[in-house]
């Protein structure tokens, strides 16, 4: 099997004046591509670190990282941002879409930084809209959308440069139990169609939707077990 | 990309309207407030540019030290032009000029008086001329021929050619219009608007052909790359070997420094207008700071509604070179907005500025060079005040700013801030305190006691035959009974021009000489102008008795070292006269200096200025027409111009009142432009603190209370302002009071004053936010978290 993410033995430690809080603490994981995996715990387990260091915002104190068979755990910020662009796909609870922006503008915005040409951004944005039924919402901005359906943008926004992983940091965290259930399975579909996807989060309801559940203590991995059964809609 | 960038921009300000507006406000009126004071700048350095090979020319300068003094003079000897043509190498034209003059021409009914200069031909190969019509040929060498400017010929010629013409000057000779110049511009400062030969004037004061008399100009046009060190090392001495007893030593001052580098302290340069140019071009610049500084802390202060937006785009793969690139982007093009709306401010109050300044400057978005600067300055703004906000906002960690629901500030940004409203408020409160001083010092010296009573006091200049006609001009005059006095002098009171180093008196130090005032009076001066005889008495009606006599100043008698000077022989030159009458000091020349040494004659062939006080009770306006008449029919065919010694002693004040004026202008706006961004900050702490503010409502906090609460940091850092600005203005001004003799002392509540103004303004702008906050319902500002 291919191995998507690798850890080995990574720890992070928040230093601040007074506390210094380990975030992190040897934590060794494998993804295999394909994956569907979530990440659960309480506040201040690590869950947020460990996403962050995967999706290359952070960057361990030591041990290793093997994205996709490269070490990404010491690069500089250039080449992280470079590797983030090709790779990565984020969702967050907050949405996390510029206001400024409309649907299409803010799905587009991954591409602009990708440096696509506007024919190929126009049709990319068009098929991605299309794919993820919010391709009527386009000229809206942000305001003008339901919870739903600005988590739904910044999916597409999330897999419009088909990335290999899309980190999602609690996806429902902000919405109502009749669009987390929309999200989860936009979620599945994506991973159906051969993204892995890698989810922090709280709801044991969520984490059903995934093959395989990571619970997290203290900066330590507790228990990662795959899941026999998949949830039904 | 680029559009992305712009797209996102527009949006924002749309959302952001007051932030935007007063932003672009701030750096409109700061650029339009530097692009009046650049134009005004440029029309400075641009002086005397309208001569071509302006680099070659020079007019000669002369030091003559008296008592270990140097002054500095422009009158030269006669016989120095043709001498230094003949003897000195690298000279490729010089050419004697009268100062300037005004003759009375006259054609049928219509007589104008214009200013122009008596010169050799080869002036005009010095200064080129546009000459419109005619030709220059042979002009100088006639003793009646002139050359006139575009507008005086078309005074009274039209648009027919006036060459060949002829026109009467000073109501006795006909003058041959032999050519037409184009019209100077108004920024020389050798203007004239007529020239004839110098032949002409040397014959009628032909003490201008000595060496020993200073009384023309000498100008100089040198051969490209001619060593203007060498040359002024021959000249030094040049007078000397002409005339050994001699006191001026000459030398050569570029056409380039005669505007803006004029004054001369003990022989040697020491700038004069250049630092008021300096000193504008610098609040210039820190009125464009100013309003940048708000726009980098209103960029800061709502950096948190930002942090998302730099958080996602750099999530999005934007490297922070990007987001630094947008930033910048958007601040130029802001400012580029800020420089059309000031382009509009400027066209719009274009005549306001005009006649501020008694000019009449332009403003052209197609004189490319005023365009240039204009997206010049706009671009230093943009990038000046984009810079720190874009480093800065480029700097937040993706991580903290999309996970925290809200951001703290980081203190290094507030602190920054703070600095910045400090710093504004500073340079606002020294330009207010140096306004108000400025001020002080004007005011200070127009109450000024002259020693004389200026106020009805008209003086004429004399032409034609007014000098004869002078006794029954003034005997018909006092007849009206609208006349006190009147009396003709040499000089106007105001000015005095001639002076001598050549006196001498028992006890004096022969190795010292001594600058003296010297004036040719009528026995009327003294009780028409108002000056008090403090010893001895005033000259007989009869001039001859008094001929070998003389009346000198306070100053004077006290260089001279005796208690009473009267009966004191001062000898000059091998003939001596005695001092009748010593009388108090009267300001002359320079309104902020003590009076210098003066010697006046009983003498009126040396006149010059006929000076009238009108009656007390006489009605002003009846009375000049009553007078004019009165010359007029004496002297028929010129025209009669008087002047109020007021209005000429208020000119005197032009420059420091034009600086008071400016100085004033700009630190009202500078502090209106430091309150914008005080506005627009008191505007984002309060709607950061909306649920701090709702908290305490609740639990029973006064509205007073809150908006004090809100409003006392800004006031502090006002409160701190002052004591940076403080001190550097008392220095500052310190330093500028010492250029003056007669000054004021500064004094402190101009300090206090200016203090309190900035305060109250400071509290006005940001107790309205505080009181908006203050006053919105609790329950609805709770509910916004």
């Amino acid at each position: 099997m291919n191995s998507l993410i690798k850890l080995s033995y990574v720890n992070k430690i928040y230093l601040t004046s007074q506390v210094e809080t380990t975030a992190l603490n040897n934590l060794s994981l494998e993804i295999i591509k394909g994956e569907f995996v979530s990440v659960m715990g309480p506040s201040g387990c690590g869950k947020s670190t460990l996403l962050n260091i995967l999706g290359l915002l952070d960057q361990p104190d030591n041990g290793s990282y093997l994205l996709d068979g490269i070490e990404v755990g010491n690069l500089n910020e250039e080449s992280r941002t470079y590797i983030r662009k090709q790779k990565i796909g984020f969702v967050f609870q907050g949405f996390n879409l510029i206001e400024e922006l409309t649907v299409y503008e803010n799905v587009e915005l991954p591409l602009i930084y990708a440096g696509l040409s506007l024919e190929e951004r126009k049709r990319r944005v068009a098929d991605t809209l299309h794919r993820l039924k919010i391709y009527h919402r386009r000229r809206h901005f942000p305001e003008q959308l339901s919870g739903g359906q600005q988590q739904r943008t910044a999916i597409a926004r999330a897999v419009i440069n088909c990335p290999e992983v899309i980190l999602a940091d609690e996806p429902t965290g902000n919405l109502d139990s009749s669009t987390r259930a929309e999200v989860m399975e936009l979620l599945c579909d994506l991973n159906a169609c051969g993204t892995t996807v890698l989810m922090v989060t709280h709801s044991e309801h969520d984490a059903a939707y995934s093959h395989r559940i990571i619970r997290m203590l203290d900066g330590c991995m507790l228990d990662d077990r795959a899941r026999s059964i998949t949830k039904s809609a | 990309m680029l559009k992305n960038y712009l797209k996102t921009m527009y949006r924002s300000f749309l959302n952001n309207k007051t932030f935007s507006l007063l932003n672009i406000a701030g750096l409109a009126i700061g650029i339009a407030c530097a692009g009046f004071i650049f134009l005004w700048v440029e029309d400075e350095l641009n002086y005397n540019s309208f001569f071509a090979d302006g680099e070659n020319i020079y007019s000669v300068k002369d030091n003559q030290t008296y008592d270990g003094t140097t002054f500095t003079f422009d009158a030269t000897p006669g016989p120095l032009a043709p001498a230094m043509q003949q003897e000195i190498p690298g000279i490729q034209s010089v050419s004697r000029s009268s100062w300037p003059l005004n003759l009375t021409f006259s054609l049928g009914d219509k007589a104008l008086s214009e200013q122009g200069r008596y010169v050799d031909s080869s002036f005009t190969s010095i200064f080129h001329l546009k000459i419109i019509r005619g030709s220059l040929h042979g002009v100088f060498s006639e003793l009646h021929s002139v050359v006139i400017s575009r507008k005086l010929a078309e005074n009274f010629f039209g648009r027919k050619d006036p060459v060949g013409q002829t026109l009467k000057v000073d109501n006795k000779n006909d003058f041959i219009i032999r050519a037409v110049f184009e019209d100077l511009p108004t920024n020389v400062t050798v203007p004239f608007n007529w020239l004839a030969s110098y032949h002409l004037f040397e014959g009628k004061n032909s003490w201008l052909r000595q060496w020993n008399s200073n009384g023309v100009w000498t100008f100089v046009k040198l051969q490209p790359h001619t060593d203007l060190t060498a040359i002024n090392k021959k000249l030094y001495s040049f007078i000397q070997t002409k005339n050994k007893e001699a006191v001026a030593k000459i030398f050569l001052f570029p056409l380039k420094k005669w505007r803006l580098y004029n004054q001369f302290v003990n022989g040697r340069e020491a700038g004069g207008r250049i630092r008021y140019v300096e000193l504008f071009t610098t609040i210039a610049w820190i009125i464009l700071l100013i309003a940048c500084i708000n726009f980098m802390n209103l960029a800061t202060a709502r950096s948190e509604k930002r942090a998302r937006e730099v958080g996602v785009r750099k999530v999005m793969g934007a490297r922070k070179k990007m987001l630094v690139i947008q930033f910048i982007s958007e601040s130029i093009t802001i400012a580029l907005v800020a420089a059309f709306v000031s382009i509009g401010l400027m066209y719009l109050l274009m005549p306001s500025f005009n006649l501020l300044i008694g000019k009449t400057l332009s403003v052209s978005i197609e004189n490319t060079s005023h365009l240039f600067s204009l997206l010049l300055i706009a671009l230093i703004c943009g990038v000046l005040a984009g810079s720190y906000p874009a480093f800065y906002l480029s700097s937040f960690n993706p991580v903290m700013v999309l996970k925290a629901q809200k951001m703290n500030t980081g203190l290094g940004a507030v602190f920054i801030r703070k600095g910045l409203v400090i710093l504004q408020f500073s340079i606002s409160l020294i330009l207010i305190i140096s306004t108000i001083l400025i001020y002080e010092q004007i005011s200070y010296a127009r109450q000024r006691d002259l020693g004389y009573a200026k106020d009805k006091l008209v003086y004429v200049e004399l032409n034609g035959n007014m000098h004869k006609s002078y006794y029954p001009i003034r005997d018909e005059m006092i007849k009206t009974g609208l006349v006190e006095n009147a009396t003709i002098s040499s000089s106007s009171i105001l000015q005095f021009g001639s002076n001598t180093g050549g006196y001498s008196w028992p006890g004096k130090d022969p190795s010292k000489q001594v600058l003296i005032t010297v004036e040719s009076i009528t026995p009327d001066y003294i009780p028409t102008m108002g000056i008090h005889i403090k010893k001895g008495r005033n000259f007989y009606n009869n001039i001859p008795a008094d001929s070998n006599n003389v009346i000198i100043n306070r100053a004077f008698e006290k260089i001279i070292g005796k208690k009473d000077a009267v009966g004191i022989k001062l000898v000059n030159g091998g003939s001596a006269r005695t001092v009748i009458g010593v009388v108090d000091d009267f300001v002359y020349n320079n309104m902020y200096a003590t009076p210098s040494p003066m010697i006046m004659f009983s003498d009126t062939s040396y006149a010059n200025y006929l000076t009238i006080r009108i009656s007390k009770n006489a009605d002003v306006k009846q009375t000049l027409s009553k007078l004019g008449s009165i010359i007029r029919a004496n002297n028929p065919g010129y025209p009669v111009e008087f002047k109020f010694v007021e209005e000429q002693f208020e000119q005197l004040f032009k420059t420091e009142t034009l600086v008071g004026r400016l100085a004033g202008i700009f630190s009202a706006l500078a502090i209106l432009i430091s309150c914008f961004g005080l506005f627009g900050l008191a505007g984002y702490t309060a709607e950061r603190r909306t649920k701090e503010i709702g908290i305490r409502k609740v639990l029973g906090a006064s509205i007073p209370a809150l908006a004090r609460l809100l409003s006392v940091d800004f006031l502090k850092l006002v409160a701190i302002s002052c004591l940076i600005a403080f001190p550097v203005a008392w220095w500052y001004m310190y330093k500028w009071l010492q250029d003056y003799q007669y000054r004021i002392t500064i004094q402190w509540w101009i300090f206090l004053a200016s203090g309190i103004i900035c305060l109250l303004i400071a509290m006005v702008t940001v107790s309205f936010q505080a009181i908006k906050t203050a006053l919105a319902d609790p329950a609805k500002s709770l509910r916004t978290e």
